[in-house]
């Protein structure tokens, strides 16, 4: 059996034993058992990564290999560094997300473990599969996973809300999804991505390739919580148990965008007007609008969870400008960003369950100078903001960089400013939360009206396995929280790490290699990867940005916004509004509008 | 190549769609969502669907004889079954809110705001 089918079948069988005998283990057994899966499959996925090297590992389910002629007619796992990479994100931080959940989930039921394997499964299978329908299939099983765990705590009203939205918008995806897949069948006959790529290759789009073309990537646009689509995601991470957010802003956000890249690529990019400039325009938009809206957000929240889930949507806007450009050193730069963007963002999430577990609440506002006696958090805090802030030289620097140098390259002279608001904003938003919680510097904030304290109250009861403060932080919390940020910061400084992304996205952008490869066994032969390091204009731009965070983290704690600023955050607020009803309509107005943005870009 | 199928298909998704976005019930927000779902179904029957074709079970028959497409029909299953899942823990939730809160008007739970 191929280790890309065991990388799978290996949390499968886990959930499953967890589901049937997890009841009767004890806690702990059941614990360490499920730990051990999730690591087995991260080592299976680190494998992965190893062996795919040579370039493209491609396993035939039952044997079904493709007729002579291309014409394939099973189900192949087509794993390439990208995917590997991917699984291996979303192992390793499962991982250690169930490590965490052990002390921080007081009576974790066995349901927990087995849904968190499944979510596992459904990740790495996604990020390796080569078919198109299993594509959609996985992207399922991961979504149904994570709704009903965020759904955890149903007892709550919060919880409760908050998977009904995120279920109702994302299979709403995933329909979307479905539907384009169902075109391209019809168009092409076939479901395998390379045999549709083949197909489709050197023809000039029709409309209804376009039409399946902007459902597929409208539907995991609402997964990669791209404006306008992102609203479930504050949602489902505000009430989530914190090891979920771990996840879900660590590496499920980006499983949608890894799946646009990947459909993209093996799929459509054969068609010489789909890569028309005007595509490019729009997708960079998205991720611009995505990366400035987010962080204006960010910075008007006051509970730490919504700060932080704000802040990924924003930097899923700086990875979709880095994937949007439809070019491989973009895609590099998006690998890398996402990697180290995910182990910080994990880490802080660890922290915020920290503070939440000690403190009581994670309420700016209640919380406010509470937070002195945990100052390791507090430090903790400092650190993953200033490398969210982009500190040269670490991780988050490396990846920003990249892509700033990717989209000044691709002719978006805005990337780099772009980037720059995004990521001062962001990080001030945390560092002027962390100066509040855990040194009490300037004021409180206040409460202004009854709306915002209905959502305060919100805020406190969603922590509800926080009845029993701890008196001290159990080991088995930070230390997890503290490996991410560092790993993080680290990955930059581990020597070939740019040549390794560079590589793994000159091969995922080279289509007809890739199909050579899965339908005919042709050699797989790559051009070497060209290699460009950040500039000297990188580094500027992000001590501007570490600036910029600070300054703006100050002005937070110290000044009082004016009427027309307070007008302006109510209306933001307003669009945010809770209802479920509002985001589907936001989610059909979004797929018109760039429905009818790529219709005339590519006509 | 008859187009009904698909008009039919677009329609469903619209309305579906629609009656998601106005639902004041959380049950009629689910079976929007199943009208929303068989869209997928009728889709993807329908580009499968020959005109005199029969059902693709190919025992007895004579070689060269017309039959719809067995592979839309495998993805329709698979569709159905994994939206089954999604229904029930829909529904799972639907049943803890009115349990909880009495009510299953989305609307009346607290909103998650800003």
């Amino acid at each position: 059996m191929s280790i890309a089918a065991l990388a799978i079948l290996v949390p499968i069988l886990g959930a499953v034993v967890q589901s049937a005998i997890g009841a009767k283990l004890p806690q702990t057994i059941a614990w360490i058992t499920t730990n051990t899966t999730a690591a087995a499959t991260a080592v299976l996925c680190a494998i992965l990564v190893h062996k795919s090297g040579h370039g493209l590992l491609v396993t035939w389910f039952g044997g079904w290999h493709p007729r002579s002629g291309g014409v394939a007619f099973g189900i192949d796992m087509a794993v390439d560094h990208f995917g590997s990479g991917m699984a291996l994100l979303a192992a390793s931080l499962v991982t250690a997300a169930l490590f965490y959940s052990h002390r921080y989930i007081d009576a974790v039921s066995p349901h927990y473990h087995s849904l968190m394997l499944l979510f596992l499964a459904g990740m790495v299978g996604f990020c390796l599969t080569g078919d198109l329908f299993n594509l959609f299939v996985l992207f399922e099983l991961l979504s149904v996973a994570a709704y009903a765990m965020t759904a955890y705590h149903v007892e709550e009203e919060g919880p409760l809300q908050g998977a009904i939205n995120f279920a109702i918008t994302n299979t709403l995806g995933g329909f979307m999804v479905l539907t384009g897949i169902g075109l391209l069948y019809g168009r092409t006959g076939a479901l395998n991505m390379a045999q549709i790529g083949e197909t489709l290759a050197g023809k000039a789009p029709d409309g209804l390739v376009v039409v399946a073309f902007v459902l597929i990537v409208c539907g995991f646009l609402v997964k990669a919580a791209a404006v306008p689509f992102h609203l479930w995601l504050a949602d489902a991470h505000a009430v989530a148990p914190v090891p979920l957010c771990v996840l879900f802003s660590g590496v499920m956000v980006q499983i949608g965008l890894y799946a646009i890249a990947r459909v993209y690529w093996t799929v459509f990019s054969g068609m010489p007007e789909l890569h028309a400039h005007a595509l490019v325009q729009i997708l960079m938009g998205i991720g611009g609008i995505t990366a400035l809206f987010g962080a204006v957000m960010c910075w008007l929240q006051r509970h730490l969870k919504r700060l932080l889930a704000f802040s990924t949507i924003s930097h899923t806007g700086l990875f979709l400008m880095g994937i949007g450009l439809l070019e491989g050193h973009g895609l590099a730069a998006a690998g890398l960003f996402i990697v180290c963007h995910g182990l910080v963002k994990g880490g802080l999430f660890m922290g915020a369950g920290i503070v939440g577990k000690r403190v009581g609440t994670v309420d700016t506002g209640d919380a406010f100078g509470k937070g002195r006696e945990i100052w390791p958090t507090g430090i903790l805090f400092a650190i993953g903001a200033l490398l969210l802030a982009s500190v040269p030289p670490f991780g988050p620097f490396a990846g920003k960089a990249l892509i700033e140098e990717a989209g000044q390259h691709g002719g978006f002279w805005w990337a780099p400013y772009a980037c720059l608001v995004a990521s001062a904003l962001t990080a001030g938003a945390i560092l002027r939360a962390t100066g509040q919680i855990f040194l009490g510097w300037g004021q409180a904030p206040q409460e202004e009206d009854e709306q915002e304290r209905g959502q305060e109250e919100q805020g406190s009861e969603e922590e509800p396995e926080s009845d029993s403060l701890f008196e001290t932080t159990p080991w088995m919390m930070w230390a997890p929280a503290w490996f991410l940020v560092l790993l993080g910061a680290a990955i930059p400084l581990i020597g070939g790490w740019h040549q390794w992304f560079e590589r793994a996205a000159n091969r995922m952008t080279d289509r007809a290699t890739y199909a050579g490869h899965v339908l005919h066994g042709a050699p797989l032969t790559f051009p070497p990867p060209h290699i460009s390091g950040p500039h000297t204009s990188s580094y500027v731009f992000a001590i501007f940005s570490v600036l910029g965070a600070v300054a703006v983290a100050l002005v937070g704690m110290y000044l009082k916004p004016g009427k027309v600023l307070d007008q302006i955050a109510d209306g933001m607020h307003a669009i945010h509004s809770g209802h479920v009803g509002d985001y589907v309509v936001y989610l059909v107005a979004g797929i018109a509008i760039i429905g009818g943005l790529t219709g005339l870009a590519v006509t | 190549m008859n187009h009904v199928p698909y008009l039919a298909s677009a329609w469903l998704m619209l309305i579906g769609l629609y009656g998601i976005a106005t639902s004041r019930n959380l049950i009629h927000m689910v079976l929007c969502l199943t009208v929303v779902q068989s869209s997928t179904y009728l889709l993807l029957l329908g580009v499968g669907y020959r005109l005199h074709a029969t059902a693709p079970i190919y025992q007895g028959i004579v070689p060269g004889h017309r039959a719809v497409d067995p592979v839309v029909q495998a993805l329709t299953l698979t569709d159905i079954v994994v939206e089954a899942t999604v229904v029930a823990l829909m529904l799972a939730l639907a049943v803890v809110a009115h349990k909880r809160f009495g009510s299953l008007d989305p609307q009346k739970l607290r909103p998650l705001r800003g």
